[in-house]
């Protein structure tokens, strides 16, 4: 196309101003790019922003789910505990009860198929640490099976002083003090 | 009002040029929009659509005077511009006159507009609009006086039926300066020294005759009657019978009248004229330039 542009004889109008100069256009640019930029930024933080909130959410549901079985597996170490905590009693026990364990086995051989032992107790003295205080208490059990149990516990050597025996209806309270002889 | 200046920095639309901006073409005036082109001649007046691609649209043509033709037509032609938006070629009340040593300048088209006389001198007329197309090689310049009341009622009635005039011209002058910027084109090395430019326009015609490389003649007719091919011969005569032959005769007219064209034609046949017509040349020309 040549350079010919058409002659023009229109009215002048008075109320034009001048053009802006085509440099300024980087205002509107700019604006547009703020308003884009602005625009991703909010959208991405928003879509960032759910993101993490549902990654949140299941964090908590995973921690709680967390927190239940550690307070399960604490339980179970309590219950655990309880349990060692008795065997280890038990355990003493037996340890410290070594020397008087045939007295309770030797009474168990000496008591017939009918007779239960409610309650069994043996008992230092703090006097004589030597001799046992020794009471029993007897369900459907006969005089008879206390002479038993005494002659057993003579085959230990124990030698029953002072024995107390009380018979009410089918319960026999026998108490006695096993004293050791040395011979 | 700043409001209005906001949205117009934030739409670009400060930065685009004035819908009545002489400086641009008309098409990159009004890229997007629809305009309306009106060719005004004593007798008819016709109209063609620009559309928002840029490509001509349906037209119309009407028989009568102009502000007759405006109010009837307003409707339509509101419809078929953009913020009423129009362009007006007036072809008729001119004069075209070879002019020699008339002040050439970057800022010449801008000083004929806002203070003729400081580039006419006294050759400047009061009533008058002045548009000149200066030789590319030699001092001599057609120069185009228009009836100023005529661009102004023009206006007038534009603006009564709610048209907004952006650009108010001559056709046939903008054929003939579009044709020597073309023929000058053509030959690269220069203007031929001699040829004949026959240019017609709904009614209105002018010759150019260029002797030893620069203008020697013009003659121009508007308002051209029933007889327009006998009065055309009656004006191309005289002129033609003065140049030596062999001499091109370049022949030009707007597109829209085939009868006219044809029946002219056969006379400047014989003369071995060329013809230069394209179909809706005067549209295209002036939505382009």
């Amino acid at each position: 196309m040549s350079d010919f542009l058409c002659h023009d004889f229109k009215t002048p109008r008075t109320d034009t101003s001048r053009r802006l100069p085509s440099s300024f256009r980087m205002v509107p640019v700019a604006f547009y790019v703020a308003l884009i930029g602005g625009a991703y930024f909010m959208t991405t933080d928003m879509m960032n922003y759910k993101r993490y909130e549902r990654e949140k959410l299941e964090a908590e549901l995973q921690k709680d789910d967390y927190d239940l079985s550690i307070a399960k597996t604490e339980s179970e170490k309590s219950g655990l505990d309880e349990e060692t905590m008795k065997a280890e009693a038990i355990a003493k026990w037996v340890e410290g009860a070594r020397n008087v364990q045939p007295i309770g086995v030797y009474v168990a051989r000496a008591l017939g198929l009918e007779s239960r032992i409610t309650e069994l107790s043996l008992e230092r003295s703090e006097q004589v640490p030597a001799n046992l205080s020794f009471s029993m208490r007897l369900l459907g059990g006969k005089m008879e099976e206390l002479a038993k149990i005494e002659s057993s516990l003579s085959r230990l050597n124990y030698q029953s002083l002072s024995p107390q025996q009380n018979k009410e209806e089918e319960v026999i309270e026998y108490r006695s003090t096993l004293v050791r002889r040395d011979y | 009002m700043l409001l209005d200046e906001l949205k117009s920095v934030l739409s670009f639309a400060a930065f685009r040029p004035d819908a009545d901006d002489p400086d641009v073409p008309w098409a990159k005036r009004f890229e997007g929009r629809k305009t309306l082109l009106i060719n005004v001649s004593r007798t008819q007046t016709s109209w063609r659509g620009m559309g928002r691609k840029g490509k001509l649209d349906e037209g119309g043509l009407q028989d009568g005077d102009f502000a007759d033709i405006a109010p009837q037509r307003a409707e339509e032609w509101r419809a078929m511009a953009d913020g009423g938006w129009c362009m007006v070629s007036i072809n008729h009340r001119f004069i075209i006159s070879l002019e020699s040593n008339l002040m050439r300048g970057e800022n010449c088209v801008s000083l004929l507009r806002t203070n003729p006389r400081a580039v006419l001198g006294p050759k400047y007329d009061r009533g008058k609009r002045y548009a000149v197309c200066h030789h590319p090689e030699t001092t001599t310049s057609l120069m185009l006086a228009s009836e100023e009341s005529m661009v102004k009622v023009t206006e007038d009635v534009l603006r009564t039926i709610g048209m907004r005039p952006a650009r108010v011209c001559c056709g046939l002058f903008a054929m003939i300066e579009n044709t020597m910027t073309h023929i000058h084109d053509e030959r690269k090395g220069g203007n031929p020294s001699e040829f004949v430019l026959v240019a017609a326009s709904e009614g209105s015609l002018a010759v150019v005759v260029q002797q030893d490389g620069q203008w020697s003649e013009v003659r121009c007719r508007s308002g051209l009657g029933q007889e327009a091919v006998e009065t055309a011969v009656q004006i191309i005569g005289p002129l033609v019978s003065k140049i030596s032959s062999g001499t091109p005769v370049f022949f030009v007219t707007d597109g829209q009248d085939p009868k006219f064209r044809n029946e002219l034609m056969l006379h400047l046949e014989k003369l071995g004229a060329q013809d230069l017509t394209e179909e809706d040349l005067l549209w295209d020309l002036l939505i382009h330039h």
